[in-house]
């Protein structure tokens, strides 16, 4: 057998195309479909409920914000009603009537000098 | 349907376009390659058309599931399906070395055209005796002769889907086509072929 009948015998096998069964496409497009990526839908994200009081806590800083602040407010108002007094009660603790004052003559007078005799 | 004419769209385009969601790209794709690897399986399976459809469709399977990460102009889908319907083929091979006698005119071929019935047994006869021939190659020459004179693949894609040089593809096809021509230098007669022509 000579190329030119080879050549021919191959040409006859490229005419016949191989049939595909129903049965066969049936399979293949069922394992398509299963496999057919799906498109990824974004999800409606429910943001939790806030409520009033957790929504003035976060505006003014949270929680140690909000103790600080009480403290504050607490101090104000013990300031504003607290009966006034003098300011000698503290200066008085600070320079009481006890204290010494001691004067040095560090420049003796002349006067012994002066005197005749 | 986001194209107008299927036919023109690339396989690869086709691949992207089943890859976003579109089955009917996966139907083109299927009508335009099943075929050609059920034929290509059978004539490696010495026949065998379930085992032949087995592979055809698990190369199938393949390819849906590479789709998302399919990277176009790298490789032809189609020669990579050959790729695969390739190593699934030598692996069924290796592992059962079964030649059942089931040929492939047990599997419905769709007739080219209008022909006689006398040009019709003749084709039919020649189908036989080169499938047969084709058998007693060795798997590696079977590949490169099938894939290069019956398939039309290049050398280079040949090279490619079997992960060979392209050296080695034309001494597969060349010895291949010697084996073939001397396993049917004793039918010329009894297939046509008349002395001298």
């Amino acid at each position: 057998m000579n190329d030119s009948d080879l050549d021919d015998l191959f040409a006859v096998a490229k005419r016949h195309k191989t049939a595909v069964s129903s049965d066969l496409m049936a399979r293949v497009m069922a394992d398509a479909d299963l496999h057919m990526p799906r498109p990824v839908v974004p999800k409606r994200v429910v943001a939790p409920r806030v409520g009033v009081w957790s929504a003035i806590v976060t505006a003014i800083g949270g929680a140690g914000a909000l103790a600080g602040l009480s403290t504050a407010t607490l101090a104000g108002v013990w300031i504003g009603f607290a009966q006034p007094t003098a300011i000698s009660a503290v200066t008085d603790v600070l320079w009481t009537d006890e204290a010494v004052y001691e004067t040095v003559d560090v420049l003796p007078a002349f006067d012994d000098f002066l005197t005749e005799g | 349907m986001p194209f107008d004419n299927a036919s023109d769209v690339p396989d690869d385009a086709l691949l992207v376009l089943y890859a976003n969601g579109d089955s009917m790209a996966a139907r083109e794709l299927a009508a335009r390659h099943l075929p050609r690897t059920v034929g290509y399986a059978a004539r490696m399976l010495g026949g065998d058309r379930a085992e032949a459809e087995d592979v055809a469709q698990e190369a199938m399977l393949r390819l849906w599931r590479i789709a998302p990460e399919w990277r176009q102009g790298e490789a032809k889908v189609a020669t990579w399906l050959y790729r695969v319907v390739t190593n699934l083929c030598t692996d069924r091979l290796r592992s059962v070395r079964r030649r059942r006698a089931v040929g492939l005119e047990d599997a419905p071929e769709v007739a080219d055209g209008a022909k006689s019935a006398e040009a019709e047994l003749v084709d039919h006869d020649r189908m036989t005796a080169l499938n047969e021939a084709l058998d007693t190659l060795p798997d590696r020459q079977r590949q490169a002769v099938v894939l290069r004179h019956i398939e039309g693949f290049s050398n280079p894609e040949i090279a490619e889907v079997m992960d060979i040089g392209v050296e080695a593809v034309e001494s597969l096809t060349a010895r291949g086509k010697r084996a073939l021509a001397a396993a049917l230098a004793g039918r010329r007669a009894e297939l046509g072929y008349e002395e001298g022509s």
